[in-house]
């Protein structure tokens, strides 16, 4: 074992980073983080700290199924769920406290048709078709749990790894531990499938406490794929270009004198970059370039899924260009949350994302980017077996499941499981700290070795808890 | 593997404290040497203890403020006491000062550090005929008795104490009263109170001075934490605000990580865990208040005697009203409803309030947040026996309407206790119960607490808490806050972690000076002006960003042989466009004014935690959800695309030309020269007078923009410019 594994990033020199260059988006931010460097005199960025041990994933994009989708309609099976239906949960079952008080409502059968796939035989219901003719690639996850009830806490949490706000999620955490493979597109990219917002916002892909250079960059499909990536209006090329030159006379003349200050030299330095993005962002968003039959795979040319097979679609031009890590929010705005009218919600959301998911699984795999590519499947929580207003089901955040697959992991697998109505995780339990630990430990990075000082203190990704399942990798 | 379990043995061995690093039963022995290293390197075994060491008790931010003597150095240069600790460290370094900053840049300077706007022409102009001596102390005073002077050190504040206009989560509801709290700091630091004033008012505003509405605000320090509306788990969310409220006093005031200890002792600093809920005992009886009666002491004893008599009088008529109404008006609560809360909380809001134990009214009272009750719908929701009997009852109680006391004027958005009887505060697992404390490294034993006036329905300890806090030998209060301001002036702190004094913070490069400046803060009746002005007026402060000799041997600047070179913050870079472009609203005060379309002042600028304004947040502004002592100092292509692209900079650029064009009309090279000092503070020099005419030339001569439009993309550019965004 190497026994010169850095525990935390280790020292350089703000003149040896800047020469290194080349590491990207977030580099542009080094000198001005340098300026603080911390109590154990260590720079503030560990970007080339080579891994803790050797990666399986390269990258890593996360379907976000927000609002939370019922596990024991997808991919939980709970045959007790059907026999007791309309009755109160027995008694030998934990009571929890839900968002919507729903503990003692009925029990609501699961109408699903369920069946066994692919040659491991995981159980899929028939609202998955897609994902289910794919299974052998999937490690089903059946025990997560977390601890927010809604779906603020929930969301925030599934980010971040605690309920509350303010702390770097899990894009942030990979970006500044490994940076970007491409130094003209951001490292950490967000999408959304409609205009509306997630729940919490912006803040879904903050960096919280760590420089904003590590937070996702949103992306909108369509002629401006960045914020403020095309000239403004009136401004003509041959303008642009006069303007940075001047801009470039301006500021070699100020930096005389100052040489020593290496952010001036990073700012002049982000106009480059940012004169590149313009020039590169487009092409690399442009889905024109696809055949197509790979537009099919991902489902365009139906109404109801393209919009996000577009963004899976994007989330693969964009990790083959050297993105990290990409999150898609299906469902923005909570549309998964089916308190009432189960059937018609779900029914409506698997529709829309079981032919884009498996579209992505497949072109990744054809295309040998998914040996190296995670694809995290999810929601904030799964959802209770107890109905609400008589066809819905209240949040489940005791016990639901969660898929990963590529990046190192052994498909065809099922881990873990809940008890017998799927309503709290009872073997090999993973926690939201456990599954970013995962993640991160796929990317070859120790949850824990993962350090960046705030305020003087060394806060990790999983708040100095969590645990990697390892065994994601052989089954 | 022998070795790496010899080395969880040995984790074991030191006991709990050292547990925590073996916590990862998947890390690699690699890593686990190396944590247990740096236990050792950093603790020399220090708190593994329950008793504290030796060097616990030396660690420097724990020792008292020592009274220390000016040293004799830097003659000739040396223009106050500062200087003359900068000046020895510089003569151990062998590092000469830089020379003195040339009054353009100085005056471009001062006037951010102190009001966060850049000089007008007509100041630098004043500044630069002035040769008489104290022109730059002058220039000074006029700053520090500007209106903005309190605006841009609210800033920083707001920061540290996570003030925002709205609740965080999902909802993120605005916080119609919040303003007050932001208008309160900059009136504050506007009128100079005294930093121990002001920090007792914020801890305890209600109990020292409960008939001073702006001490009544200040409490609002304790009312910034996220809420979310809708929480069903209460306790959780309760517990929650109260570990929030504690970590940000540690935070803030103390300059200590205590949340560290929250769950177990601090791994570094010689807090205990159960220190972590000694402080927190002292906010255990904290009540969110959103009517919060505005009297002296003698009003509130006259209201609560009236009070008393009419309670003691109506009891047995308002204990049968309660068992009528509350059932009809739970059963259909507004809101959320009443359904969906567990059994345990349901029963504290079914007890009548005189009836609820401290801790059950905090709960009671955030569950009701959650839903409504309607009283007037009484009438057609009861009827036949209970009708009558209510309305009976109703008339009755009525009657007694004459003794109730007329009721004082309300503050909302604030804290009180929930009564005179705390609740008890518990160890997490081990269930003691704890009383108030300090840190007990500092003062070990239960805090001195003095019961208020009967009538303030307080238990008084939030008073206790402030006085120890603002007791002048306090080790930590004084040094923290001096250190706020010397890291505002000189880009960094004596010592660099701001709010972390404890050993993970890096220790102060001029130990003396630190002590010097804390002592001389209390001594100066913690008057912060008089502090920024100390530093201001220093010739440390006072030279130029240019020293080779310093940026060859002291690249990072530790021996401030120079002036720091630095960008400028988020609400300078926006106040400073809408400045320089002649838009600024300088309105002072009042309600936050929504993101777009205001030219008001970015303290001003309500702020809503989950939908960050573009400009703020692209220039690091913080997420105002946690305490932030430092902001991050990012350079990167986000910020450029704004500032090249965005219509918001576009449109500062064109108000910049059309302004010129109106005032230097047909002169391009007035144009240009008055843009130019406007941006930069600097008249161009003839090369970029040149470069300027022959661009303006060059749009123009494209039969592109015409002349006012080559000029607003001039004016464009400079404000892309290193010269506008940095400070020297």
């Amino acid at each position: 074992m190497n026994m010169d594994t850095p525990a935390t990033n280790r020292v350089f020199s703000r003149r040896e980073l800047l020469l290194r260059g080349g590491a990207g988006f977030g580099a542009v931010a080094l000198s001005g983080l340098l300026a603080r460097e911390n109590a154990l005199g260590q720079a503030a960025r560990p970007s080339f700290v080579p891994p803790h041990f050797a990666p399986r994933a390269k990258r890593v994009i996360f379907l976000f199924m927000e609002g939370g989708p019922s596990h024991i309609d997808l991919f939980d099976p709970k045959p007790l769920l059907n026999q007791l239906a309309g009755q109160r949960m027995p008694k030998s079952f934990k009571r929890p406290i839900t968002a919507m008080g729903e503990t003692e409502s009925p029990l609501l059968a699961s109408p699903r048709t369920w069946r066994r796939h692919g040659q491991s035989g995981a159980w899929v219901s028939d609202w998955l078709p897609h994902t289910a003719g794919c299974v052998d690639d999937l490690a089903v996850i059946r025990s997560c749990w977390t601890n927010g009830i809604n779906h603020s806490g929930g969301v925030c949490q599934m980010n971040t790894g605690q309920p509350l706000a303010g702390r770097p999620c899990l894009g942030s955490w990979v970006n500044y531990g490994l940076g970007t493979a491409n130094e003209n597109l951001p490292a950490f990219v967000v999408m959304t499938d409609t205009k509306s917002t997630p729940t919490n916002g912006p803040r879904n892909w903050s960096a919280g406490f760590m420089p904003a250079a590590y937070q996702g960059i949103r992306l909108s499909p369509g002629a401006e794929p960045f914020r403020h990536l095309n000239l403004p209006n009136g401004v003509t090329p041959e303008t642009h270009r006069r303007k940075l030159e001047l801009l470039r006379r301006l500021n070699e003349r100020h930096r005389a004198g100052r040489g020593h200050q290496s952010e001036l030299e990073a700012r002049i330095r982000s106009y480059e970059l940012a004169y590149r993005m313009q020039a590169e962002a487009p092409e690399a968003v442009d889905l024109g370039r696809e055949s197509e039959a790979t537009r099919r795979l991902y489902g365009f040319g139906n109404k109801e899924t393209e919009p996000f097979g577009r963004c899976c679609l994007l989330a693969r031009r964009l990790v083959e260009r050297g993105v990290r890590f990409v999150q898609i929010y299906h469902g923005a705005g909570s549309k998964w949350d089916s308190h009432s009218k189960m059937e018609a919600n779900h029914s409506r959301q698997c529709r829309q994302s079981d032919l884009p998911t498996a579209g992505l699984l497949r072109d990744l795999k054809s295309r040998g980017l998914l040996d190296d590519t995670l694809v995290i499947w999810g929601g904030e929580f799964g959802r209770t077996p107890m109905s609400e207003k008589g066809d819905g089901r209240d949040h489940n955040p005791t016990g639901f499941t969660m898929w990963m697959a590529g990046g190192g992991v052994k498909g065809g697998q099922v881990i873990g499981a809940t008890d017998e109505l799927g309503l709290w995780a009872t073997e090999d339990r993973l926690h939201v700290h456990d599954l970013h630990a995962t993640v991160l430990h796929l990317l070859g990075i120790h949850n824990l070795d993962l350090v960046y000082h705030y305020k003087g203190r060394p806060e990790t990704p999983t708040i100095n808890e969590g645990e990697a399942y390892t065994k994601i990798t052989s089954g | 593997m022998p070795l790496k379990a010899a080395a969880q043995a040995l984790g074991q061995a030191l006991g709990q404290a050292g547990g925590w690093f073996f916590t990862d039963k998947g890390g690699s022995l690699a890593a686990m040497i190396q944590r247990l290293a740096i236990l050792w390197m950093l603790l020399g075994g220090s708190v593994f203890a329950a008793e504290f060491t030796q060097a616990d008790r030396e660690w420097w931010a724990f020792r008292p403020v020592r009274q220390v003597v000016v040293p004799a150095a830097g003659a000739g240069w040396a223009l106050n006491g500062i200087d003359r600790f900068i000046a020895r460290k510089l003569a151990a370094h062998g590092l000469p000062p830089a020379a003195a900053a040339d009054r353009r840049t100085l005056i471009r300077r001062v006037c951010f550090d102190l009001t966060g706007l850049p000089p007008t022409r007509a100041q630098i102009a004043a500044f630069l005929r002035d040769d008489s001596p104290g022109a730059y102390g002058r220039l000074v005073d006029r700053l520090l008795e500007s209106p903005h002077y309190g605006e841009r050190q609210a800033t920083f504040w707001l920061d540290l104490v996570r003030y925002a206009d709205s609740d965080g989560y999902k909802s993120d509801h605005y916080r119609p009263e919040a303003w007050r709290y932001r208008d309160y700091v900059i009136r504050s630091f506007n009128t100079d109170k005294p930093y121990d004033r002001f920090v007792r008012e914020q801890l305890a505003g209600d109990e020292i001075d409960p008939g001073n509405r702006d001490a009544l605000i200040a409490t609002m320090f304790l009312r910034h934490w996220i809420y979310e509306y809708n929480q069903r788990d209460v306790e959780t969310q309760w517990r929650e605000i109260l570990a929030d409220v504690t970590n940000v006093t540690g935070d803030v005031l103390l300059g200590l990580g205590l949340q560290c200890a929250r769950c177990h002792d601090h791994k570094f600093d010689p807090i205990p865990q159960r220190d972590y809920y000694r402080m927190q005992a002292f906010f255990a009886p904290l009540l969110p208040r959103d009517s919060m009666p505005v009297g002296t002491v003698a009003q509130r004893t006259r209201v609560f005697e009236r009070h008393q008599a009419w309670a003691m009088a109506t009891a047995e008529l308002r204990r049968q009203l309660h068992a009528i109404e509350q059932p009809a008006l739970l059963g259909r609560a507004t809101g959320e409803g009443f359904d969906k809360f567990i059994d345990r909380i349901k029963t504290m809001i079914r007890k009548r309030p005189e009836k609820r134990t401290a801790y059950e009214r905090q709960i009671a009272e955030l569950s009701e947040r959650q839903f409504g009750v309607e009283p007037a719908k009484l009438p057609e929701r009861l009827t036949g026996a209970t009708k009558a009997e209510w309305e009976r009852l109703r008339a009755e109680l009525k009657a007694f309407g004459a003794q109730m006391p007329e009721p004082l004027p309300q503050v909302k958005f604030v804290v009180s206790d929930a009564g005179p009887v705390a609740p008890a505060t518990r160890l997490p697992k081990a269930g003691d119960a704890v009383e108030p404390g300090f840190l007990s490294l500092l003062n070990p034993g239960p805090a001195r607490i003095t019961p208020p006036p009967a009538a303030l329905r307080s238990t008084g300890r939030r008073t206790a808490l402030a006085g120890w806090i603002t007791d002048p030998v306090n080790p930590l209060t004084s040094r923290v806050m001096v250190n706020r301001l010397w890291q505002q002036h000189f880009g960094r702190g004596l010592a660099a972690n701001a709010s972390d004094f404890g050993k993970l913070g890096e220790p102060p490069t001029h130990p003396e000076l630190l002590d010097w400046l804390a002592a001389r803060f209390v001594a100066d009746g913690w008057s912060l002006k008089k502090m920024h002005r100390l530093m201001v007026t220093s010739a440390a402060y006072r030279q130029a960003s240019a020293n080779g000799p310093s940026e060859q041997a002291d690249p990072a600047n530790t021996w401030l042989a120079r002036a720091p070179i630095r960008r400028l913050a988020a609400e300078q870079v926006r106040d400073g466009l809408l400045a320089v472009s002649g838009e600024l609203d300088l309105e002072s005060g009042g309600e936050g004014v929504a993101s777009a379309g205001s030219n008001r002042r970015s303290v001003y600028r309500r702020v809503m935690r989950n939908s960050p304004d573009e400009v703020m947040q692209t220039f690091d502004s913080p997420d105002h959800i946690s305490h932030m002592p430092q902001r991050n100092v990012t350079t990167t292509a986000t910020q450029s695309l704004l500032l090249l692209n965005s219509e918001w900079t576009r449109q500062r650029a064109t108000a910049l030309a059309k302004r010129l064009a109106k005032r230097h009309s047909g002169d391009a090279a007035a144009q240009v020269a008055a843009a130019h000092e406007l941006a930069f503070g600097q008249a161009p020099l003839s090369a970029q007078l040149n470069d300027a005419l022959a661009f303006l030339d060059a749009c123009g001569a494209a039969g592109e923009p015409p002349a006012l439009a080559a000029l607003a993309e001039y004016c464009h550019v400079l404000m892309n410019a290193n010269a506008f965004l940095y400070v020297d």
